[in-house]
């Protein structure tokens, strides 16, 4: 016989966990929302199509933040060029060409993800003297973007790595069975299948990487000129809302406006990056 | 065997390498022609303004290019002393053992500055020394309500707290601070949001504020009004220069634009930025 003052506790006990869930979510959207209302009510006004377009001016209380936003796009640039291609071999060297349980592979494992736990400061201080001052590359954007490259690849490696160990064993064995090359499982069937976890890496990245400033105060820097080469040292947006926030008084208005424009960029990225990863997935899941 | 389809991640990690290689290529063949330049470095308080003054010196004097970094004082002193930056910017006076030639530029004053609500308004040199000792710890002691007092106090390493020491004649050390804070909007936005806070910042930049309708009020130093105007005769007792510095004697470019950043050109620049143009 089921004792009905137990039935009760049960349902009782559901029924919190589930107001537990349903508050939970709820203060992440009104965190968030409470975010959106504070940066719009203050930057609102100050959003223009010749915010976007103009030059820094009156050190960004005037103007707009063109160079700013390009300076930005050229380092996250630099940046994936070089953690992407080197984040997705490290991960493929880690998961296909070593045995898991391998002291070399382990070590390594560890080192990225130590790496991942370093704070950006302590990339910008590295970046500074070494891309800027050992390779002699200046404040510039590409010491800001290898900078950031060195940051966001622990992110990239792990994520890619998690890609290539959810692609089924019997991907390998089969490949192996067919006497395919390595070269061509990893080409068509192993890093497409990975191709998920890569977006998700290279999303992350960028999120991590646009919205950084201690590590790029050292080294792309403070100069608001429109970048000509990247060899220029180049103010990120991150930066700039910053030095308004900090250092510019009555900066706080266009800081804000800034800040709406680099949420914008960084919401499309992430929409664009999920939307691309559900096609290529398609794609890869029908061909197998 | 069927054709199995590429996907897009080859081409897509083939672009993100060739934009790697012309990166390269753009860098290595970028500019490092004739253009002369100029790298400075240093204060958060100063860089804004020399931002300002650079970019109108690069308009006049076409074929140079001046950049300013950021980083603080302290970063202005060493990069500036290594050959790091060609000249350093500092908010505050060269120290002993600081081996470098300073142009002043601009004056700023110190303020100590509480929540528009307090009733105090007038704390003397004994009274600020007290509060930041801990001697003090309610404002009922200094005229103000039964309230425990929120003493700020910058970080080390910031020109203004070396200023404040300066003419408290205190040692770091001896403050018994309740927050410790970084750059001046942080301390301000620290005086605004606690009405029993105490803290300490360049009086332009807290004039500014005040009239533009942040909480927090300006407190006069042994009844001394903070204004530009007493920072610019002398009166006032909190004062630090702002200031460009050199290793030796500035020669060529760098001179050029010393000359030019202490020059009659850019008062209105220094004026827009708050501070007291040097010389005055």
């Amino acid at each position: 016989m089921p004792d009905p003052s137990r039935h009760r506790r049960t349902r009782t006990a559901d029924r919190l966990l589930g107001a537990l869930c349903w508050a939970s979510a709820l203060a992440v959207v009104a965190v968030f929302l409470w975010l959106l209302w504070d940066l719009l009510s203050q930057g609102l006004s100050h959003l223009s199509w010749s915010f976007l377009t103009g030059t820094v001016e009156d050190a960004g209380r005037g103007g707009g933040i063109a160079p700013v936003i390009l300076s930005t796009l050229l380092i996250l640039l630099v940046c994936l060029a070089v953690a992407v291609p080197l984040g997705v071999g490290c991960a493929t060297w880690l998961s296909e060409y070593q045995r898991p349980d391998g002291a070399l592979a382990g070590a390594i494992t560890k080192a990225v993800d130590l790496l991942a736990s370093v704070p950006s400061i302590v990339f910008g201080l590295f970046g500074m003297v070494f891309f800027c001052q050992v390779l002699d590359l200046g404040f510039s954007i590409t010491a800001g973007g290898l900078t950031l490259a060195c940051m966001i690849l622990p992110i990239i490696i792990r994520t890619t790595l998690t890609g290539l160990h959810s692609a089924p064993n019997e991907l390998r064995l089969g490949a192996a069975a067919l006497g395919m090359t390595r070269h061509s499982a990893l080409r068509h069937l192993l890093i497409p299948a990975a191709v998920p976890g890569i977006v998700v890496g290279v999303t992350l990245g960028i999120s991590r990487a646009m919205a950084e400033t201690a590590a790029l105060i050292f080294t792309s820097g403070y100069a608001t000129r429109m970048p000509s080469s990247l060899s220029d040292s180049g103010r990120a947006m991150s930066v700039h809302i910053y030095d308004l926030a900090m250092n510019v008084p009555g900066g706080a208005a266009n800081a804000a406006a800034s800040a709406a424009i680099l949420l914008a960029v960084l919401t499309a990225i992430n929409f664009t990056a999920s939307k691309l990863s559900d096609r290529w997935h398609a794609k890869a899941v029908v061909t197998r | 065997m069927h054709k199995i389809p590429s996907y897009i991640p080859q081409p897509l990690l083939f672009s993100l390498t060739s934009i790697g290689i012309a990166a390269t290529l753009l860098c290595s063949c970028g500019k490092k022609d004739e253009t002369r330049q100029l790298i400075l470095t240093g204060s958060s308080t100063c860089a804004p303004m020399v931002a300002d003054m650079a970019k109108r010196f690069e308009e006049s004097h076409p074929g140079t290019r001046i950049d300013v970094q950021s980083g603080g004082s302290s970063r202005g002193i060493a990069d500036a002393t290594s050959g790091l930056a060609d000249i350093g910017m500092i908010s505050r006076n060269l120290k002993e053992g600081e081996d470098l030639t300073p142009h002043r530029m601009a004056m700023d004053g110190v303020c100590v500055i509480v929540h528009q609500d307090n009733p105090v308004e007038n704390l003397t040199k004994q009274q600020v020394i007290d509060i930041y000792t801990g001697k003090i710890e309610n404002w009922k002691d200094v005229g103000g309500a039964d309230k425990a007092i929120v003493v700020a106090n910058k970080a080390e390493g910031r020109a203004t707290l070396e200023v404040f020491l300066g003419y408290t004649g205190l040692d770091n050390a001896d403050i018994q601070a309740d927050i410790v804070v970084g750059e001046n909007q942080q301390a301000i936005k620290t005086a605004a949001g606690n009405p029993n806070a105490i803290s300490y910042v360049s009086i332009g930049e807290a004039a500014y504020e005040a009239e533009h309708g942040t909480p927090i009020k300006l407190i006069q130093a042994d009844g001394l009004a903070p204004t530009t105007g007493a920072v610019a005769n002398g009166s006032f007792p909190i004062t630090r220069p702002l200031q460009l510095v050199t290793k030796g004697e500035a020669t060529g470019l760098a001179k050029e634009f010393i000359d030019y950043a202490t020059s009659e050109e850019v008062h209105d620049l220094v004026e827009k930025h708050l501070f007291v143009p040097a010389g005055n």
